[in-house]
């Protein structure tokens, strides 16, 4: 979203969350898991390029890093939002939430 | 009305201190040495401790369900060997204090039912009447509760390697939805299957599995992180 408070842009993460974030993408115990879920080695090659790009756009501010950055995180959005939910989400939160207790009719169940 | 009958159909047999009317107080020699207050005191350390529970309170907050220990948790004997519930009706999370005895445990019930009710508060499920809404929340409970972990599978000497985790997912969720509803084990398997692919990859809100508290304090700090996180974008 192009917003007149452009100057005001930073990387979604911190360069040193991407870091952390590739570290443990990499670890040996996150590729067992990986597999042990998904039957396959994780790819964690997109951590590090984005890592290199936040820096890149520490040092320099240039546009590319940052479209580059934005480009990988809303694939990651897409990615974990690629499905149909099986329910309705709600507007607002479930109105007995807050009610106290021994307010229900003993008839009820 | 035949309350006793739906008691069944809805598996609130299994928790036999929900009957109405049950809330008695108890005595100080009742509520120190007591199953009820080891139960009371693990709870107290989950919920300020996992980052699965911290991260499952604050989202429930921010969509304005907050969390009151004392209002939506309750310790309680249950029958079998269930370890807890979420009651839709009352709003409230059961912990069976007679089936949970170790501090692991207790964060993986905790972080399980306030899958549940995390679920419950963000959209419209139909606990009672919608076999596909309630597997579903199984399916999620179950993938990012850590009931699948290898270590946890290999405890119950199910042992599996290669995707065994969706294996172990779809396992869990069957027998949660046979414990409390009267169907089929053929149309339970059928209802899992038609879910399944859906609701295993929905991650909210942790954005991710977490398949241990590396993971679920990486989610944690995204989960803090957010607002700076979708302001760029």
């Amino acid at each position: 979203m192009d917003r007149s408070g452009e100057a005001a842009w930073r990387p979604p993460r911190s360069c040193d969350d991407y870091w952390s974030e590739f570290r443990h993408c990499k670890s040996l115990r996150n590729c067992f898991h990986h597999y042990y879920t998904y039957g396959t080695s994780p790819s964690c090659k997109q951590w590090k390029e984005d890592y290199h790009n936040c820096k890149e756009w520490e040092k320099h501010r240039g546009a590319e890093a940052k479209d580059a950055l934005q480009k990988s995180e809303r694939n990651r959005v897409a990615e974990q939002r690629n499905f149909t939910p099986v329910w309705e989400l709600r507007r607002d939160p479930p109105r007995d939430w807050h009610m106290p207790l021994n307010q229900e009719n003993p008839q009820d169940s | 009305m035949d309350q006793s009958k739906q008691e069944e159909e809805y598996g609130y047999d299994l928790f036999p201190e929900r009957k109405t009317g049950n809330n008695r107080g108890k005595s100080i020699a009742q509520s120190l040495f007591t199953f009820n207050h080891k139960c009371q005191v693990m709870l107290q350390f989950a919920m300020e401790t996992s980052p699965y529970a911290k991260l499952l309170l604050s989202a429930m907050k921010s969509s304005g369900c907050k969390v009151l220990k004392e209002r939506h948790f309750s310790c309680e004997d249950c029958d079998g060997t269930v370890s807890g519930g979420f009651d839709a009706d009352s709003s409230q999370i059961v912990l069976c204090q007679n089936n949970i005895h170790q501090q692991s445990h207790m964060n993986r019930v905790v972080t399980h039912e306030l899958i549940h009710a995390f679920d419950h508060c963000r959209a419209h499920v139909d606990w009672f009447n919608n076999f596909r809404h309630l597997a579903c929340s199984e399916i999620r409970a179950a993938n990012l509760s850590g009931d699948c972990s290898f270590s946890n599978e290999v405890s119950r000497f199910n042992f599996g390697l290669k995707q065994h985790h969706q294996e172990c997912v779809r396992g869990r969720a069957l027998r949660s939805i046979l414990a409390v509803r009267k169907i089929s084990r053929e149309e339970a398997v059928k209802i899992v299957d038609e879910v399944f692919h859906t609701c295993f990859n929905d991650h909210e809100p942790f954005g991710r599995i977490p398949h241990g508290k590396k993971d679920a304090g990486f989610a944690y700090r995204d989960y803090e992180n957010r607002d700076r996180y979708y302001a760029n974008l």
